[in-house]
């Protein structure tokens, strides 16, 4: 879903993703999270980091980097909280960020042909053209559908 | 008392000591990652020398992870290489956790401690893979999520019985060869 500004205009949150600068709708961004601990243990999941705690919930860490193709840095130190759909079910995700995130206005334009399925189209902040991707699309291999929503834990 | 033999008999009362709302487990560590067992899942824990009298070779490379059976109270357990089934880095185990109610037994590297834990919180829908038959979900222990351990999915159905052919036939083998043995 891509949500539109007071002006009428759609807007999307900037993020950088490894080496590269994406957009995401704003619609689906809750929060830009400090950096908490982050809980790994063995699954095989591919594109996830593990956990983390954030309000009492526990909120999966997507390996957005490796999922759009991006080499990863060193620089990574907030979490982009955002909302995704499972199924019929919602919930809590983390993308690992290094902070410099903005909100912005454009118009939505057709994806390239060569672009990963997961990018909706891109946008054009000044001079840079910008992917943006959808994040049901980029972590939705094989994701269970009808299983149980996230819980809360105490924190 | 040592560590392992403490643990073993804390967990046959664990059910007993049960807090309305909490669940007692066994912390135990694989490769220095860490998971959580309900305690009362976990009939016995021995050490890996203890039971290599009682410990059988089977002959299958269907399911890897299980190399030998072990018998104990004429039941046959398979073992499962914990480190082999989460695809950790290969370790020597120590001790082995025979679980109830499940002819599985499995290798561990040590045991961590018991804790108590409030609730098993699910899994977040994101993970979609194998971890999903492992874990029954994710507890919190002293500020560290760990993974707690769903006891039958050490091995599927179709890998049991795979294992079952083995052990029969490395059992007819086995009798076979007492058979022939001179008196």
């Amino acid at each position: 879903m891509i949500q539109a500004s007071k002006s009428g205009r759609p807007s999307f949150v900037i993020l950088q993703v490894g080496e590269r600068r994406f957009a995401l709708p704003a619609a689906v961004v809750a929060e830009l999270a400090p950096p908490v601990r982050l809980h790994s243990f063995p699954h095989d999941t591919p594109a996830i980091r593990g956990v983390i705690v954030r309000r009492g919930h526990i909120v999966p860490v997507y390996d957005a980097a490796s999922a759009l193709g991006v080499r990863s840095t060193a620089a990574q130190r907030f979490y982009l909280i955002t909302r995704r759909r499972a199924g019929k079910l919602r919930e809590f995700g983390a993308i690992p960020v290094n902070g410099d995130c903005e909100l912005a206005e454009g118009e939505l334009q057709p994806a390239a042909a060569d672009r990963p399925s997961c990018v909706l189209g891109t946008i054009q902040l000044r001079e840079e053209i910008l992917d943006v991707f959808d994040l049901d699309l980029l972590m939705s291999s094989g994701s269970p559908a009808d299983s149980s929503a996230s819980a809360e834990v105490r924190a | 008392m040592n560590p392992a033999a403490a643990v073993a008999k804390e967990s046959r009362n664990a059910a007993q000591r049960q807090v309305r709302g909490s669940e007692t487990v066994v912390l135990f560590m694989v490769a220095n990652q860490t998971f959580a067992i309900a305690a009362d899942a976990v009939q016995e824990i021995r050490s890996t020398d203890s039971l290599s009298g009682s410990a059988m070779e089977i002959e299958q490379i269907e399911v890897g992870k299980v190399r030998h059976t072990i018998e104990r109270g004429r039941r046959w357990y398979f073992v499962v290489n914990a480190g082999m089934h989460f695809g950790l880095p290969v370790t020597r185990p120590t001790l082995v956790l025979i679980l109830r109610n499940l002819p599985v037994a499995v290798l561990i590297d040590r045991i961590d401690r018991m804790a108590q834990i409030a609730s098993v919180y699910p899994l977040p829908l994101a993970f979609a893979g194998e971890e999903r038959r492992w874990y029954r979900g994710l507890a919190k222990v002293d500020d560290v999520i760990v993974p707690v351990i769903q006891p039958g999915g050490f091995l599927t159905g179709e890998e049991l019985r795979v294992l079952d052919v083995a052990l029969e036939a490395a059992a007819s083998q086995r009798s076979e060869l007492e058979g022939a043995a001179p008196a």
